[in-house]
């Protein structure tokens, strides 16, 4: 790989982290919105040093070096190899100047990623990797029980609707002893995921950091509409269908929906 | 001209050399008429990045009602999600490391490692946790401390601290495991009393010869932006085309291994630890990037976590490919089998103490 094609490289990552994050939400598709800032930084900072390393080999700069190395310290360059094999051994050294022209054949991989921006601009992740991973497993780690709950039916008001998060929803299911969440209205939103038995699942995402670690949170919806479409997304009004018995033997948590809405403009996937 | 000569007779003979291929016949040392076959050649690759964005372009338009394969989508879609929640890390890990190489001489390391090799061991692992850079940047520096008179050992050491426990890798894990403070804790514990312990059976049991040590090249007169220009560029080219195989690996193993699979293994104590640690290995991931794929790991336990954290960057393909290119065969030979070992125990000790 030379220089140029290393610059350019260089150029079209920064470009790709660029256009995923400022002209379009791409990147919230594949990591937490937190990271949009270093995103953009970090694209910035790719396109700057990109445009430098080309703007440099087309000065002539890395002619000048070559012998340079040569003429300063002859006798230890008898071969390419040798050569290499030094500046690679020097690299970290503070006072040398060292010309790596080369980079390995594996850097041309830093492409892929610029045509899967590109190229296949890759969707969030929907129902088929909640169909994959067999949704979630049981109930979610205890840790955050005991600190009692600060979630949004924490915060509304007795009597008034609570907005709450898929995630938020399944944790207090599966943990609130109180059970709080009984006889309330709550108000849930999510994409669809139909199972083979004719029921369907309202379901969202979350992440730690990125798409890798997604894991699927879901309801079982009960309501008297048509099954809806894998991947749309809905608004459900209703309440939890209170179990008897242990929270914890629960394998799937329902919720009775008095009405739903389509949502025409989803918002961020995860949550 | 006859250095020239000599290079086309000379044989390739270690890995180094052949993963860092093209690099004995690029621009630098072209034939006579070089003027002339560079331009030729930077033309060539102008035209191939045209090429290559009005492919993109075309592809874009024409795969995106073509592609609709769920299991692909997915896939790509958990790539690119690794590959660019780790670019922010590596760019500004890399520019860092590049700031030090730069800006800070090898001779003020040297100052501060002492003479005596069984205390600058402790010393050498301490300061790798000062000094950013990843498992890309450490393997060189290591063979310059050496080439300096520092002992081998404590060069070793550091080699093996700076890429596990340098504070751009823990800010990673202290964001990757967010709310989980005791695998910061713990990844710190194993990956320094890893490397120490290391550092010591190497000053008992090393041997001198063990160690092809790099011949002696001194430059003078690059400029300091330069060199951090040039330091940042190889270390971005070298450790970003082995982070997209790791993206690559990672990706594959999260969308087409079942489940059901990895929850076999992962409910194994011990086999789990053994199976990251293989993993940790073959993936290559760099180590400013490994916490975020081992918390996706969800179904296993922390001390498996830890082992995929605490072995990746002391041992891993990358790492035995470029401590081979540096030091020789007879080296790595000895040297990776020590360290995974050595890691190994570490994780268990320090897992079952604080996980």
């Amino acid at each position: 790989m030379n220089r140029i094609a290393q610059g350019l490289t260089l150029v079209l990552l920064g470009a790709a982290a660029l256009t995923a994050t400022v002209p379009t939400d791409l990147y919230l598709n594949w990591v937490k919105a937190g990271f949009g800032p270093f995103l953009i930084a970090a694209g910035a900072v790719t396109v700057l040093l990109g445009v430098l390393v080309v703007v440099a080999e087309l000065r002539g700069e890395s002619q000048d070096t070559a012998p340079e190395h040569r003429t300063s310290a002859p006798e230890h360059h008898t071969s390419a190899r040798d050569h290499d094999r030094a500046v690679a051994a020097e690299y970290g050294d503070g006072g040398h100047g060292h010309d790596h022209s080369g980079a390995p054949g594996v850097a041309w991989l830093l492409l892929l990623p610029v045509a899967a921006v590109f190229v296949l601009t890759p969707p969030a992740l929907g129902s088929y990797t909640v169909e994959s991973t067999g949704g979630s497993a049981g109930p979610p780690p205890e840790e955050t029980v005991s600190g009692g709950f600060e979630d949004a039916l924490a915060e509304a008001g007795p009597g008034e609707t609570a907005q709450m998060a898929v995630q938020e929803f399944v944790m207090r299911a599966w943990t609130d002893e109180d059970r709080q969440m009984a006889g309330r209205e709550i108000e849930l939103t999510g994409f669809a995921v139909p199972d083979e038995e004719g029921s369907w699942y309202l379901v969202r995402l979350q992440m730690a950091c990125c798409a890798a670690d997604a894991v699927v949170n879901r309801v079982e919806v009960v309501d008297d509409g048509p099954v809806p479409e894998a991947d749309t997304w809905w608004t459900v009004r209703g309440t939890w269908d209170e179990p008897e018995g242990e929270l914890t033997d629960v394998s799937e948590h329902r919720f009775l929906a008095q009405e739903r809405e389509e949502v025409a403009d989803p918002p961020d996937p995860y949550e | 001209m006859s250095e020239r000569l000599s290079d086309e007779t000379t044989p390739g003979s270690a890995l180094g050399d052949s993963i860092a291929q093209g690099w004995s016949d690029r621009d630098e040392l072209p034939p006579a008429d070089w003027g002339r076959s560079t331009s030729s050649r930077r033309t060539g690759t102008v035209w191939l990045f045209a090429l290559l964005i009005t492919a993109m372009a075309a592809g874009h338009a024409w795969l995106t009602d073509e592609l609709t394969d769920q299991a692909f989508l997915a896939w790509a879609t958990v790539f690119t999600a690794i590959a660019f929640q780790a670019l922010p890390f590596l760019v500004f890990g890399v520019a860092l490391s590049a700031a030090l190489t730069a800006f800070v001489p090898a001779s003020a390391y040297r100052r501060f490692i002492p003479q005596n090799a069984a205390r600058a061991v402790p010393v050498a692992g301490v300061s790798g946790a000062l000094l950013p850079g990843c498992e890309c940047a450490s393997v060189p520096i290591a063979g310059s401390l050496i080439k300096r008179e520092v002992a081998p050992a404590a060069a070793l050491t550091f080699l093996l601290a700076a890429p596990s426990i340098n504070p751009v890798v823990m800010i990673a894990t202290a964001v990757a495991f967010a709310g989980q403070p005791e695998m910061v804790l713990a990844r710190f514990a194993a990956g320094l009393s890893a490397s120490v312990v290391i550092g010591w059976i190497w000053v008992r049991f090393g041997r001198a010869d063990w160690l092809r040590l790099p011949t002696r090249t001194h430059t003078p007169g690059a400029s300091r932006g330069r060199i951090f220009r040039e330091s940042m560029l190889h270390d971005i080219m070298h450790a970003g085309g082995y982070l997209v195989v790791g993206a690559l690996a990672a990706a594959t193993l999260n969308v087409m291994v079942p489940r059901s699979w990895l929850l076999t293994v992962a409910d194994a104590p011990v086999v789990s630890v053994l199976v990251l640690a293989v993993l940790a290995i073959l993936l290559s991931i760099c180590s400013e990037a490994d916490a975020f794929v081992a918390v996706s790991l969800t179904d296993f336990s922390p001390t498996a976590k830890l082992a995929f954290m605490v072995i990746g960057p002391i041992v891993d393909l990358k790492l035995i490919a470029m401590q081979a290119g540096v030091f020789g065969w007879r080296f790595v030979a000895r040297f990776a089998p020590l360290c995974l070992a050595v890691g190994l125990v570490c994780t268990f000790l320090i897992g079952g103490l604080l996980l």
